[in-house]
């Protein structure tokens, strides 16, 4: 049973509908991500949790016990805000111990427990600062560590990395992943990137217009995405149309083998294949290839080069790792696309 | 590279000419005005006399300080503005906050007509207003006299007294200190109270702890706003006192209306306008201290 349960939660701001019936199970010790476009329902849904909105029908539950209508302090939850939400008025040890102080702690406890947590987010030193003196990593640590030092049972991040520069970014990804795995917290963690909800979570859902469209690991996700929805959201994508056949997926004259072909015959139907699981090489007599195409366009990237091939009116992209041994395949050149059958899936 | 520096210098200057209007404003209708009346103080006593002189003394100062009367007039009009400013606070801040909080947009314009509505009239209309409810034939008057709380012929001194002078002056000082209020609540990140919320702290933990110290650059540069216009208000004194609360500005009136004595009227304006200026002086303190070093 999990750990974080949504049953049946909705939420409507007048009309508008923000969280459509959701169903969730979280275990403990996981570090669950919410991944959807701006707008679908991720920031509401993390709100509700932590008792800023009430849903409108549906219950929430932490450890089997029904959460819904407790007030924000009565939770046990900390979040980190997209915008850290730092106490201006505050110096960095005052921001980090006020929930000590709420929770009544004595003064020893309250400078033993922030010095210690300023130590676990390498700000050692930084207690007198206030917000204004902090970079906006060290903003994002001040957050975290305020959340932390209370010890919550869940703890939630919206967006928190969004505010930073790509450099910075890619750091802290990997930093907040390695102390939350420290520290064992539920984590549920919003995000509109996929290269950040791949990187860091142990599952992923996928939102669409306050529905989740799709629970499972980042590999599941990545490679057996349940609709184009998903597929298109998250990595690139081609997408080929076909139709569903005995062996597979029928595209044009070619049956290419494909996962989740299940369905009547000849329903209209995706091909997704990736472009970098996809193998390209001189027409020959040997192995039989996916398909056969033409190439229309090269673009040379540095790491890798993306060919654009025409295979029976639709175009698939292919990413080839730049490396000399690999034959050079000008615009024009007819060509044979290869990729291990796990790699298409049907999709609806 | 030099045509880029130059364009550079052009635009520094031509920022400097945007300024030039209101400083010719600033000069004309201040500095020249406060300046003469700074002038005419130091000027010796001549009834009827409005001219400046080159002769300078420091009598009307040396007089003033030497009159309790005087005195007990300017320890008045200072204990006037923060007895003022304090009742305003008290009562503004929570119509600022929920004006500032709803979020619905009209709701919010609708509220904050209202309290612009209260700007709209006339000052002295106001006060006529107020005078038909607190007057000894007024509103609260008769109804104690009808519900037998006081005898037939008596009534209960509502203005004509301090207490009527500050109750005409939070009235007027009122939307001043809501709008003011307003729009320093309104820039408190709504998170930072959510954040205070979900470690721990309960709704009214949340606003001592955030919400209100927050809210004090906004209280306290309210509080100078309303300070400064109950010490320099004239025509609050005058209708809701009876000319029998004497603040400075009432002294100001009679010496310079009823006994054309110029140079004394600007010697208590001036020390007026000394009280206003140190206002402002501890309220940089103070703001210094609350942005935590820098304002
Ligand atoms: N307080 C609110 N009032 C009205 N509409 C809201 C409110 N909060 C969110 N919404 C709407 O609900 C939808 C989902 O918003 P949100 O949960 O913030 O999306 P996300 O975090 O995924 O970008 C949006 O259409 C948004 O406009
Ligand atoms: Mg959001």
């Amino acid at each position: 049973m999990g750990f974080v349960q949504f049953k049946g939660v909705t939420k409507t701001f007048g009309k508008s509908v923000a969280v459509d019936t959701m169903d969730l199970d979280i275990a403990r010790g996981e570090f669950f991500s919410l991944l959807g476009p701006s707008g679908c329902g991720k920031s509401t849904t993390l709100r509700m949790l932590a008792g800023f909105v009430a849903p409108s029908t549906g219950s929430i539950h932490v450890h089997g016990r029904d959460i819904t209508r407790l007030p924000p302090e009565a939770r046990d939850i900390g979040i980190v805000f997209q915008n850290y939400a730092i106490f201006p008025h505050m110096t960095v040890f005052d921001n980090i111990a006020f929930g000590l102080v709420e929770r009544g702690e004595n003064r020893a406890d309250i400078k033993r427990k922030v010095d210690a947590a300023l130590d676990q987010v390498g700000l050692g030193g930084f207690g007198e600062r206030f917000e204004r003196q902090l970079s906006g990593g060290q903003k994002q640590r001040v957050a975290l560590a305020r959340v932390l030092v209370i010890e919550p049972e869940i703890l939630l991040l919206d967006e928190p990395l969004s505010a930073l520069d790509k450099k910075m970014r890619e750091e802290m990804k990997f930093w907040i992943k390695n102390i939350q795995k420290s520290v064992g917290i539920t984590t549920i963690y919003v995000t509109h990137d996929q290269s950040e909800a791949l990187t860091m979570s142990d599952r992923i859902a996928v939102m669409n217009q306050g529905r989740i469209l799709q629970v499972g690991s980042p590999v599941e996700i990545y490679e057996r995405p349940n609709s184009r929805f998903i597929a298109e959201f998250i990595g690139e994508s081609n997408l080929l149309s076909g139709r569903l056949t005995a062996g597979g997926v029928r595209v044009g004259d070619t049956v290419v083998p494909a996962a989740q072909a299940q369905g009547a015959d000849g329903a209209e139907v995706a091909l997704l294949i990736r472009p970098e699981q996809i193998r390209l090489e001189p027409v020959t007599e040997g192995e039989a290839p996916m398909l056969t195409g033409r190439v229309a366009d090269e673009v040379y990237q540095g790491a890798l080069r993306r060919y654009q091939v025409e295979t029976g009116g639709q175009t698939v992209t292919v990413e080839v790792p730049n490396r000399p041994d690999l034959a050079q395949l000008p615009p024009g050149a007819e060509v044979a696309l290869y990729w291990t059958p796990e790699s298409g899936v049907a999709l609806r | 590279m030099s045509a880029l520096s130059t364009n550079v210098f052009a635009q520094a200057r031509m920022k400097w000419l945007l300024v030039v209007p209101l400083l010719a404003f600033f000069v004309v209708f201040f500095v020249i005005p406060v300046g003469l009346l700074f002038a005419t103080s130091l000027n010796p006593q001549a009834i009827g006399q409005v001219a400046v002189t080159a002769d300078l003394t420091l009598d009307n100062y040396l007089r003033f300080f030497s009159r309790s009367n005087y005195l007990l007039a300017a320890g008045r009009s200072v204990i006037l503005g923060v007895i003022v400013a304090a009742i305003t606070v008290v009562v503004a801040y929570p119509m600022a906050y929920v004006i500032a909080k709803t979020e619905h947009p009209g709701r919010n314009t609708f509220l904050l007509i209202l309290v612009l509505a209260a700007m709209q009239l006339d000052m002295v209309i106001r006060l006529y207003g107020m005078m038909v409810i607190l007057g000894d034939e007024g509103l609260i008057n008769q109804m104690l006299r009808g519900l037998g709380l006081i005898g037939a012929e008596s009534s209960v001194q509502l203005m004509y007294n301090f207490m009527g002078v500050v109750m005409g002056l939070v009235q007027f000082a009122l939307p001043f200190m809501i709008l003011t209020l307003v729009g320093v609540i309104r820039g408190i990140d709504p998170s930072l109270e959510e954040a205070a919320r979900s470690l721990g702290a309960s709704r009214r933990r949340a606003f001592l702890r955030v919400t209100l110290p927050m809210s004090m650059p906004g209280i306290l540069s309210g509080s100078l706003l309303v300070f400064a216009l109950s010490i320099s208000s004239y025509i609050v004194p005058a209708l809701m006192g009876g000319f029998r609360v004497g603040v400075l500005p009432i002294h100001i009136f009679q010496q310079v209306a009823e006994g054309a004595r110029f140079q004394f009227g600007a010697t208590i304006a001036v020390i007026l306008f000394v009280l206003s200026a140190l206002a402002v002086a501890i309220y940089l303190r103070l703001g210094r201290r609350h942005s935590g070093g820098l304002a």
